[in-house]
């Protein structure tokens, strides 16, 4: 009987063990001598990280650095709970639009006192789009690592058809042409628009000389400029030149008959229509936005940022040295495609010689982050349900739905 | 001496489970509750003094939220719909099973019983080409027999629907293994004493096997219920809630808010709604049940 008690109480004393055990932290680095710093890095690409990583170790042999790469859907929950322990990695990589959220809750170290011991971090090395994205408040907590913006994709030879040796240039000609496309008949399209991707609104928007939000942090979501972007969004869809629920993938979609022979994305796509669509090649190009006051496209990317909580401040920052060097940021554009944030490695060879990089490159030039405020995320949400009812009923009242959208905004915005 | 070990024996069996509840059901309920009455968001979990009491602004608000209000009116059709329809399937199934000693039945049981221990992630996904409205079977089924296509997923009222069908198609397994369970347990003499008495397959079903299977049926119907209040993991992979929050659910507006866009003060007052609405609805159940039971 006693027997069976301690059995079962020494059990149960060892899952709790073992359950807390997961807790620890991982302090190896004083065994060998060397640093170790974590660095955590998002999506497919940084899958590659560790290639680049190696060659940093190489140079700096005294840091060793251990690279985990996190899906982006996942990654946002995983930071919240480094936010919370206290506990987590010392480089990390950060969504240009996560910026706020993690900065106000300060898991981001400010850089300011270190950008200039490190030549490479100099301000003016980078896109002036992609330094607002990395500062809060009056803090630098990021520096810029890769970029991308959206541009045009379409269909060289289906376009030609329609009349269009070149992209449409403007708002009415990009409307002429899908009206055209759309003609072809049978069950094809003129362009796709990515109704799940929250900038396209505030995007078009900013096109027609909206503020989106103005210097007293008040929202500008109803005023005429927003609305005739979102009429004009709108009637694409009313008209059937671009698809609701389609259910195709955007690359079968582009390529053999082009049902889609017009979308807009970012430059992740050159890659993929290579790879997916080889036989397209010659047939499609990309192009800057059509204008209306302004092409003004929506400036992405990733920053690097120094997890508050670091013990390590000097080797990340060397880290974030390294990654900023004009050779390591093109060698990871051959890696993983993915556009430089450094001005200097667009004057390479590799960057000015291809067409579509090019493109992407003019438009840099103008490209603006998304407002950088905190409850930005939540914004955005609410404008794909406010988009979602308007496109989906046919007689929604816009001006309404934008009122009513505004007023919500503005809610968020006070709080 | 020896009393006092034995009077202490039973604690220490349920020494393990007292103590991994109270850490991972009891304290974080907690937990959630004192949160719910708090405006903790992101920074509130960098630095705690970030936090201030709110009182039960959070519940005002959320009751007031119109998408809450849709969420909680989805997750009632899901219920009213899923439950009913789980539990016929189930019995019926298991019923149909139970009638052969082939082993082709046998067979079966794994058959209706696979869709349950497969990922939900894994189900969801390829119900969701079936489902798709340019290339998905279903469509190109009805399509080849002149039907006109569905907007399986497109139509607020028919997404529900496919949602639902799909998580029927997920729940009959396991609670078709408790049903054979229980019906295995029905004493042979019943059947036989109604056989000699002359009553029909018909009225043997009717009046001996389901009358047998109440408790059964009790507790396949509470923790159904309970799993379709919780409605998540179908419309978070498939829907995203979409199209015009018409498969939100709760449980997902929870997860949303708390989640996505770190208001975990209110998401938390959002689950303790939820956690007041199970206890409730559980409580009425026991409730029916005990009266049948006097009877």
């Amino acid at each position: 009987m006693f027997k069976k008690t301690v059995t079962v109480l020494a059990s149960s004393m060892m899952l709790i063990g073992a359950l807390s055990a997961c807790g620890g932290g991982n302090n190896d680095e004083a065994a060998n001598g060397k640093v170790t710093i974590n660095v955590w890095g998002m999506g497919e690409e940084a899958k590659s990280l560790p290639k680049i990583v190696e060659e940093f170790e190489k140079e700096n042999p005294d840091i060793k650095v251990n690279v985990q790469a996190l899906p982006w859907d996942t990654a946002h929950d995983k930071l919240l709970t480094a936010v919370a322990s206290k506990k987590g990695p010392d480089v990390l990589q950060m969504g240009t639009t996560w910026i706020p959220e993690f900065s106000s809750a300060g898991a981001l170290m400010d850089l300011t006192p270190y950008i200039e011991q490190y030549p490479e971090l100099a301000e003016s090395n980078f896109f002036p789009g992609s330094i607002t994205t990395t500062k809060f408040e009056d803090k630098t907590v990021g520096v810029p690592w890769y970029i991308d913006t959206r541009v045009l994709y379409y269909r060289t030879d289906l376009l030609k058809e329609a009349g269009y040796d070149q992209a449409p240039k403007t708002w009415d000609e990009l409307k002429d042409a899908a009206t055209k496309l759309k003609a072809r008949g049978g069950n094809k399209y003129g362009i796709s628009l990515d109704v799940n991707e929250q900038s396209l609104l505030f995007m078009f928007a900013r096109q027609n000389g909206s503020k989106l939000i103005d210097e007293n942090n008040k929202p500008l979501f109803n005023q005429p400029e927003f609305k005739e972007a979102v009429d004009y969004l709108n009637s694409f869809f009313k008209d059937g030149e671009a698809p609701i629920d389609l259910g195709m993938d955007i690359i079968p979609a582009f390529k053999g008959d082009g049902i889609l022979p017009m979308f807009i994305s970012g430059p992740w796509m050159i890659k993929l229509i290579n790879d997916q669509a080889p036989e397209l090649a010659g047939k499609w190009a990309t192009a800057v936005l059509p204008a209306k006051e302004n092409n003004i496209s929506a400036l992405g990317g990733s920053n690097l940022s120094v997890f508050q909580y670091t013990e390590h401040k000097d080797e990340a920052m060397k880290f974030l040295d390294y990654m900023s060097k004009p050779e390591t940021q093109l060698k990871w554009l051959e890696l993983t495609n993915s556009l430089p944030s450094t001005k200097k490695a667009w004057e390479d060879p590799v960057l000015t010689s291809d067409a579509n990089l090019k493109v992407i490159g003019e438009q840099m030039n103008a490209s603006e982050p998304m407002p950088l405020i905190k409850p930005w995320e939540e914004i955005a949400q609410n404008v794909l349900t406010t988009f979602e009812k308007i496109y989906r009923n046919k007689n929604a009242d816009v001006q309404k739905e934008l009122d009513s959208f505004n007023a919500k905004s503005e809610e968020i915005l006070n709080k | 001496m020896k009393g006092m070990s034995q009077s202490k024996a039973p604690y220490f069996f349920i020494a393990p489970t007292l103590i991994l509840l109270t850490l991972f059901s009891l304290l974080p309920i907690l937990v959630a509750l004192i949160i719910s009455f708090t405006n903790m968001d992101l920074a509130g979990l960098a630095d705690w003094s970030n936090i201030s009491f709110v009182g039960l602004k959070n519940y005002i608000d959320v009751l007031a939220d119109p998408i809450f209000t849709k969420a909680i009116l989805n997750t009632l059709f899901y219920v009213i719909v899923g439950v009913p329809l789980v539990i016929l399937c189930s019995l019926a199934i298991a019923i149909m099973i139970n009638f052969g000693a082939n082993r082709v039945f046998k067979a079966f049981r794994i058959v209706y019983y696979m869709p349950s221990v497969t990922n939900v992630v894994a189900v969801a996904v390829v119900w969701g080409f079936l489902y798709n409205p340019a290339f998905g079977l279903l469509n190109y089924v009805l399509d080849s027999v002149h039907l006109p296509a569905v907007p399986w997923l497109q139509d607020p009222i028919m997404a529900k629907i496919s949602l639902i069908l799909m998580a029927v198609w997920r729940g009959v397994g396991l609670n078709m293994i408790i049903f054979i369970a229980a019906l295995q347990g029905i004493p042979k003499s019943y059947y036989e004493a109604a056989q000699l008495d002359g009553a029909s397959t018909w009225k043997q079903l009717i009046h001996i096997t389901i009358p047998m299977l109440r408790f059964a049926i009790f507790f396949v119907s509470i923790t159904t219920m309970i799993g379709w209040l919780q409605f998540f993991e179908e419309p978070f992979i498939m829907t995203n809630g979409g199209p015009l929050d018409s498969t939100t659910s709760v449980a997902l507006f929870i997860y949303r808010n708390g989640f996505q866009l770190s208001h975990f003060g209110y998401a938390a007052a959002g689950s303790f709604v939820l956690f007041i609405a199970i206890i409730v609805i559980t409580m009425v159940q026991f409730k029916f049940q005990n009266k049948e039971t006097d009877l």
